[in-house]
């Protein structure tokens, strides 16, 4: 498998979904394969891009994703802003020069050897600066195989150069616009798409003497290019579209500061007018002649003119000095009114500081502000070890500004992440309406967790130890006598944003995660096409930061954060310079040996499958893959509403007119269609079991989607002899993993994947009864920092639509709930006579909501759906909340469900 | 638990201050500060609205641009301490009227009218759900009236309606054990505030054998007074009503007691048998602790006890907070505003307003609650521990049909 041909499909499959669209998400998310182009030349790719003074390091590079008319492999562009015009040189190579080049294990057990070696070496590279723009001398070897066999559907300077060209704006100069399939010109930094070809070998070409003079050199081994940047937007009347898109704006806007003085401006301008704001004030700097708003440290978005929260700060902070002295409890929360407009502040005190932070009753509640807030003080303290040493330097305060700006305009967008420019330029038409609902994923420090099998759990944690044991010595024939640079002190392998593995302690996850998810770096790898991403800077993982706790040593040191994505993959590690490894420097930068590490972990873990089946997993439609067969239940639903309701129309109505019959009459209903069911599983033809299902469905009005499925789901059953879990053998067999199509695609997968998607998954059903009600839950286990849910199902139910925020939005509150008796529980019994919190509350530990909605997915609108929201707080040994929303009918037992979900779990 | 309830004219001079539980009074550098700083945003035209800590609430609100009322409460709700201060605002406006609010031509004599009210608000306070055990009125429910639901209820209306037409009145009623037993049709098209109002103007200070008291009608009559005449015919039995200048008081008292001169061993009855039990012969089980129903039309309430649990101790009024509490933060918010809410027809927020609740409970360590609504009623039950989620609905939904079934039972 070489690079090209794993990318070659990637531009055809548009059309041909089915077959080949896994076997492409497997080959886009392998690119490591330029991984290890980089690890055998002198220098990486992102090596250019460390910070010379800090160290730091952000990386990223796209797929292009716009494909042009020619259907070959696209380059993968390079960015162009602050592109430095030298190369830093690697300075602690230590590991890289002790140790010998090796193949790891791991790459020699499941990949051949690729073909970098023989394109490193062709070229040289000599840069010239010119008015024009960056000239440059390149070096390209002339393919010996293509010389005597030249197509005729190709030109020249394809197969000769492997290069495709076409006429800049004037109609005359030679312009790159792209390269050939097989290309040794695309691995050569310095050539790149929509450069002005100059001349070859000192001739200066044009678009008509090209041709001739590339038959002249049909035979040299090696040809000189001159090539020329061309600056502007007038590159060519007609840009390659590639080029234009290998970086969307959300990347580019997650690399770079707004460039422009004017945009910055605007934005700033419309955050205030947004009501979004974050103040840190210094209070004992507050004099009476507060002329030059001495006691502001930081403010955001400036001028602190128009932001309305630093405007009224001297509100807040008496309120937060008043409100203290008469209630004995420090405020967390206010709302005020601007111009008919709700907004929220949240207080955060830090000794005489106070951090202030505000979001707009359209983007957030009052409640979601605060925990917003929590999670904002929270990341900047992993960032930067304490609120104070952030604002501390203007590096940081830079640094913060584009956070900021990036952060409240993708909140703005609602559910989407909305990129400054999309702000920027709908503001005018008013066009984005932050209509944000907060769930537990966004406003608690816990982390979504995707639950995949047995095994890939263990080839995942495999991995990750072999990376954070860092045991070079097999691997080196001479012992190592040099101590280490980096102890890793845990590691994370997340799949578009869902938790795959952590090898974090829990502080140190939930850090991790928050640094991610208000980055954007899940959304990134949701949904860009990342070819490559390396991050690196120093942070303060909980774990190790400084504690009143004597007893507690921590070793002195620095910690560093290393993010490695490709494809919808991140892992990230947490490293320690310091304690047992060389004595850490001030501002160290990445280490070339230990990303190459960390990107051949990921790329091993993409190798065994991992990648492709968490990849399944969210991406089948049916869902019902997950461990926990819960969209079967949406199926459910809409069979059930097929049956019972459109047999029963009138049921509608007894249901208000006297619930007790009605619910008799619609038990008696369900329990039939449920014998029925059971009747014909027992027969021995599949045939007859799909037939009775059509003819379910269609003695309804009308053949839903659930229909089609259930009857594929059936014969699926029965012919695959699916594994039923012991216990819950009565259920009905809704329980499988779906259709094979997938696995019986041609593809060559080593051996170990091919036992991965064998496996088949333990479903329970987590409710009693035959029937499978439930329609959605979430598992919120604080101590462990985990949150279970199942993943986005792609049902396109409107009740569906209805249901789940409604559930999400209610559990919210029964958290809230429930932290009045986690509290309680947690204060020493001396101190509750005096505590002020209302008793009545403190011993909930279930608290359940009966909903009634349309159902909207019939034609008449008038049949209704009951269901249950319920949550069921867990407190004996460690806090866990379950939330489950199932549909009324069979009474449910949460501490049935809660072990359901335990055993599946696990 | 402490609550505070702050009321300040527009130009900063405090009007009232009250306060409840064991904290001290607000000194009043404190008062003006907690002004101060609503004042402070007006220039920059923003408003200051409330303010939470971990435990307390605190709440600013401005009326008719001319009076700043401000709550600090301990373990209730935002929510709950909003409508308080909507609330106390109306009484402000029962006793002085709308125009007087406005204008406040005189604040000594302002501070002296509202004197009238103290009682009042000092009971509404007491309607906060702090958690606290021990509150002797702690069945006060803000926003509803609490009513006696008896079979003697026929008997006293057949007597109100003969007595109402002496006076020349639509607006009577008779409270009995400062609740509503029996009142006019009219009574009832009150605003529910405006009834909650005057029942507990009609209970303050029960020293006296009649009152008469000019009141405004918050929203029915903001500008123009009203009489309201109360009559004490026997201890803990008061007959009101709301009339012109017309009839003199001695003569309201004269009707009164020549109409009610034969019901006095009925209301008597009536008297010694609160707190209420529900007749044994409902047979619903030994779980119930207490019983809630709820009208939602007409905002009021009746709670009742099983008979063995009938006196009133600590406990009772524990179980009875504990009720309240499920009552505001779950019955009220999402059986009662989520479904007015999607009677106003809120269009634009057109998936939240499609689910609508019926039911709800709580399962706490020692007490369960469980609520059904059925078409305008809510009935509320409080269990101990024992019975599981699914016989608590049995148990509610029985509840509900005997007491839809039972003809004697009149509210």
């Amino acid at each position: 498998m070489d690079s090209d041909d794993l990318l070659g499909p990637l531009n055809e499959s548009k059309d041909d979904y089915h077959s080949s669209d896994e076997e492409d998400e497997w080959s886009d998310g392998s690119s490591y394969s330029s991984y290890y182009s980089d690890s055998n030349s002198t220098a990486p790719d992102w090596e250019p891009y460390v910070d010379d003074f800090t160290g730091e390091l952000l990386y990223i590079e796209c797929h292009p994703f716009v494909v042009q008319h020619n259907k070959d492999n696209k380059p993968s562009s390079h960015r162009e802003f602050f592109t430095k015009s030298h190369l830093r040189h690697s300075t602690r190579g230590k590991f890289l020069r002790l140790i010998r080049k090796r193949e790891s294990k791991r790459k020699k057990k499941n990949q051949k050897p690729l073909e970098v070696a023989d394109t490193s070496t062709t070229s040289k590279v000599k840069f010239q600066d010119s008015q024009d723009g960056e000239e440059k001398e390149v070096l390209l070897e002339i393919d010996a195989e293509n010389r005597h066999n030249l197509s005729s559907d190709k030109s020249l300077a394809e197969s000769l150069l492997g290069l495709v060209v076409s006429a800049l704006s004037d109609g005359n100069r030679v312009m790159i616009a792209g390269f050939s399939y097989d290309s040794k010109a695309k691995h050569e930094r310095n050539i790149k798409i929509g450069d002005w070809l100059k001349s070859i070998n000192d001739i200066e070409v044009n678009v008509d003497n090209l041709d001739d003079i590339l038959q002249k050199f049909i035979n040299r081994d090696v040809v000189l290019l001159k090539l020329q940047r061309v600056t502007g937007v007038d590159v060519t009347k007609d840009p390659p579209i590639n080029e234009l898109n290998n970086e969307s704006i959300f990347v580019k806007e997650f690399l770079s500061n707004l460039s422009n003085v004017k945009d910055e401006q605007r934005l700033m301008h419309v955050l205030c007018a947004r009501l979004v704001g974050m103040v840190y004030i210094n209070t004992e700097n507050l004099k009476e002649s507060n002329k030059d708003n001495e006691d502001i440290v930081y403010c955001f978005p400036t001028p602190v003119k128009s932001n309305v929260l630093s405007t009224t700060r001297g509100m807040y902070i008496t309120l937060n000095h008043l409100l203290n002295e008469i209630t004995k409890s420090k405020p967390q929360v206010s709302s005020i009114d601007h111009n008919g407009q709700t907004t929220h502040i949240a207080y955060n005190n830090f000794g005489s500081k106070l951090l202030l932070f505000m979001l707009p009753d359209v983007m957030a509640s009052r409640d979601d502000t605060l925990l917003i807030s929590k999670k904002i003080v929270r990341l900047l303290e992993f960032t930067y070890d304490s609120i104070d040493s952030c604002f501390a330097d203007d590096l940081n305060i830079c640094q913060l500004n584009h956070f900021l700006a990036r952060f409240f305009a993708g909140s703005l967008g609602g559910d989407v992440w909305c990129t400054i420019q999309q702000l920027l330029e709908t503001e005018e038409d008013d066009l984005i309406k932050p209509k944000k609902q907060y769930y537990f994923e966004d406003l608690l420090s816990v982390v979504p967790v995707i639950n995949l099998t047995d095994e890939a759990n263990m080839l995942v944690d495999d991995a990750l130890t072999e990376l954070e044991a860092s045991d070079y010595r097999e691997w080196n024939e001479e012992p190592l006598d040099c101590q280490r640079l980096f102890t890793i002190i845990g590691s994370a392998y997340y799949h578009s944003g869902y938790l795959v593995t952590s090898h974090f302690i829990e502080g140190d996850l939930i850090d991790v995660n928050t640094y991610c998810k208000l980055h954007g770096y899940f959304h990134l790898s949701k949904s860009e096409p990342v070819k490559s991403l390396v991050l690196w800077r120093e942070v303060f993982p909980v774990s190790c930061r400084k504690t009143d706790d004597k007893t507690i040593k921590c070793p002195e040191g620095k910690r560093y954060l290393l993010i490695v994505g490709s494809g919808k993959d991140l892992l990230t590690v947490i490293m320690e310079a310091g304690g047992c490894t060389e004595p850490a420097e001030n501002n160290m930068g990445p280490d070339a040996f230990y990303v190459e590490e960390v990107q051949a972990t990921l790329a091993h873990i993409q190798e065994v499958g991992i990648s492709e089946l968490a990849n399944r997993i969210l991406s089948t439609d049916s869902n019902e893959q997950i461990a926990l067969p819960v969209p079967n239940v949406s199926k459910k639903k809409g069979e059930f509403i097929n049956i019972n309701f459109s047999k029963a129309t009138s049921s509608a109505k007894d249901l208000i007119s006297s619930p007790k019959k009605n619910e008799v009459t619609s038990i008696l209903k369900r329990r039939s269609s449920d014998q029925n069911f059971i009747n014909h599983q027992g027969s021995s033809s599949n045939v007859s079991v799909a037939d009775e299902y059509y003819d379910r469905q269609s003695e309804g009005s009308e053949l839903s989607q659930g229909g089609y499925s259930e009857k594929s789901e059936i014969s699926d059953d029965s012919s695959k002899n699916f594994r039923r879990v012991q216990y819950d053998d009565d259920s009905d067999t809704d329980g499988d993993h779906g259709d094979d199509s997938q696995l019986d695609s041609s593809f060559d997968v080593p051996d170990i994947r091919q036992s991965l998607d064998s496996e088949e998954y333990r479903l329970v059903q987590l409710t009693a009864g035959q029937e499978n009600v439930l329609i959605h839950f979430s598992e919120l286990n604080i101590t462990r920092g985990v949150l279970l849910y199942p993943l986005e199902p792609r049902i396109t139910s409107q009740t569906y639509e209805v249901i789940v925020p409604n559930f999400k939005r209610c559990s919210l509150e029964i958290h809230r709930m429930f932290q009045n008796t986690l509290r309680f529980t947690n204060t020493p019994t001396q101190e509750i006579a005096k505590s002020m919190m209302n008793k009545s509350l403190v011993g909930i530990k279930e608290y359940g909501i009966l909903f009634e909605c349309p159902y909207l997915d019939a034609k008449d609108k008038k049949n209704k759906i009951k269901y249950w929201v319920i949550g069921r707080l867990f407190s004996n040994h460690h806090a866990k909340e379950i939330y489950v929303c199932y549909r009324d009918g069979i009474p449910q037992n949460l501490i049935d469900i809660a072990f359901k979900m335990e055993m599946s779990d696990m | 638990m402490s609550a505070h309830i702050i009321c300040v004219t527009g130009s900063g001079l405090p009007l009232l201050s009250r306060k409840k539980g064991n904290s001290e009074s607000l000194p009043f550098a404190t008062i003006g500060s907690l002004n101060g700083l609503y004042m402070f945003g007006k220039p920059f035209n923003v408003k200051l609205l409330n303010c939470s800590t971990n435990d307390y609430v605190s709440c600013w609100r401005e009326f008719e641009d001319s009076i700043v009322i401000i709550g600090i409460a301990s373990g209730c709700s935002l929510d709950v301490l909003n409508s308080l201060l909507d609330i106390i605002f109306d009484a402000i406006v029962l006793i002085v009227g709308i125009d007087e609010v406005k204008q406040q031509r005189n604040v000594e004599r302002l501070k002296r009218e509202f004197r009238v009210i103290y009682p009042v608000i000092d009971r509404l306070l007491d309607s906060l759900d702090c958690g606290e055990t021990g509150n002797k009125h702690a069945s006060d429910i803000l926003g509803y009236s609490e009513v006696i639901s008896c079979p003697e209820n026929n008997m006293i209306k057949i007597v109100l309606d003969s007595y109402t037409k002496c006076v020349d009145s639509m607006y009577s009623c008779v409270i009995i054990s400062e609740k509503i037993a029996v009142a006019t049709e009219s009574w009832w098209s009150l605003h529910p505030n405006e009834i909650k109002l005057l029942t507990l103007l009609a209970v303050a200070d029960n020293l006296t054998t009649a009152k008469d008291v000019p009141v405004f009608l918050p929203y029915k009559s903001a500008k123009v007074a009203f009489r309201f005449v109360v009559c004490t015919l026997m201890p803990d039995v008061m007959l009101c009503c709301l009339c012109g200048s017309t009839p003199a008081l001695n003569d309201i008292k004269h009707f009164a007691m020549q109409c009610f001169r034969n019901s006095t061993s009925m209301l008597g009855a009536v008297v010694n048998s609160s707190p209420r039990s529900f007749p044994s012969s409902w047979n619903i089980g030994s779980s119930i602790l207490s019983l809630l129903l709820v009208n939602i039309p007409s905002k009021k309430y009746t709670i009742q006890y099983p008979q063995q649990n009938c006196k009133k101790t600590t406990a009772s009024s524990h179980r009875l907070e504990i009720l309240r509490s499920f009552l505001y933060r779950t019955v009220d918010q999402y059986m009662v505003k989520l479904s007015e809410n999607s009677k106003d027809g809120n269009a634009n927020d057109d998936n939240e307003n499609l689910n609508t609740a019926f039911e709800s409970y709580w399962c706490s360590e020692y007490h369960k609650c469980y609520a059904i609504k059925f078409n305008d009623h809510i009935l509320c039950i409080l269990f101990n521990a024992s019975p599981t989620t699914h016989v608590m609905r049995l148990t509610v939904q029985k509840c509900f049909k005997t007491i839809f079934s039972d003809k004697q039972l009149c509210w």
